[in-house]
């Protein structure tokens, strides 16, 4: 199924390991309001790509930098 | 509003399979696509979720347009000869037409990725050449070989000669152009060692 180019939300991250991924991952996989989610570890900028069709950005970056992580939206 | 904009999309493709070829897989980012597509990050990855990603789907988009080429005019019914020629003819005119896919596919297939890339674009191709292979055998036009020696008799002349083309020059160095007569020599030498 093609996905909705509108429930993507990019964040660029400061998250470079696995280990740090792993905090977030028990985050993001416990979220009902996120379908998909993934984090590009080899990326300069660590994209984090979120896929929701109800959450805004500012509750994702809240959820993030809680754990003490930056992350601030990407723009196109 | 997002609205996928496949201008955009086919330019990204492009550029992505350009890196590909010129940086390999280690030396290929995200960063650098973006950049040279005069993108964003984060339009990129709106189209892809990540390098894996892409690399894959550019993969089997490649594959897919290989076996669309291929089965071009071609059907496993066909006489053995007139067959593996319409092979030939097919393959020369992707290798000449899209140089750039087929380096990028020859990077992809010989990386970890390529199990996963040739499984999904070229299933049904394997089907077709199989049955293609198998009733040449029944109707006694091809000896019964394995399927790698097959491939290296059928198409291994063949792609020496398009590396040839491809770099301009032969093996010593000298000035190399594919014409009709190399081929049609080529294929009649391939053919005889092939056919009972």
């Amino acid at each position: 199924m093609e996905t909705d180019f509108n429930n993507i939300l990019i964040f660029g991250t400061n998250i470079k390991t696995e280990k740090e991924k792993q905090i977030i991952s028990k985050l993001l996989n416990t979220n009902p309001a996120i379908e998909q989610w993934n984090i590009d570890l080899e990326d300069i900028d660590s994209v984090l790509r979120i896929e929701s069709k109800s959450l805004h950005a500012q509750e994702i970056i809240k959820m993030i930098t809680a754990e003490d992580f930056k992350c601030a939206e990407l723009t196109e | 509003m997002r609205t996928r904009d496949s201008n955009k999309e086919e330019i990204v493709k492009q550029k992505a399979i350009a890196l590909l070829v010129e940086k390999g897989i280690e030396g290929f980012s995200m960063n650098r696509l973006a950049k040279e597509s005069s993108i964003s990050v984060a339009t990129l990855y709106i189209y892809y979720s990540d390098k894996d990603d892409l690399i894959k789907k550019i993969g089997i988009e490649i594959g897919k347009n290989f076996f669309d080429e291929m089965a071009k005019d071609f059907s496993p019914s066909m006489s053995f000869k007139e067959g593996l020629y319409k092979q030939w003819e097919n393959r020369i005119r992707f290798a000449l037409s899209k140089p750039l896919e087929v380096s990028c596919w020859e990077v992809l297939t010989h990386s970890s990725y390529g199990e996963y890339i040739l499984e999904k674009s070229l299933l049904d191709f394997k089907i077709i050449m199989g049955s293609f292979f198998k009733n040449s055998v029944e109707k006694k036009e091809l000896i019964p070989i394995s399927k790698e020696t097959f491939w290296s008799v059928a198409y291994g002349p063949l792609y020496s000669l398009l590396r040839f083309e491809r770099d301009g020059k032969n093996f010593g160095g000298g000035p190399f152009k594919l014409n009709k007569k190399t081929i049609d020599e080529t294929f009649e030498l391939v053919l005889k060692a092939l056919t009972p």
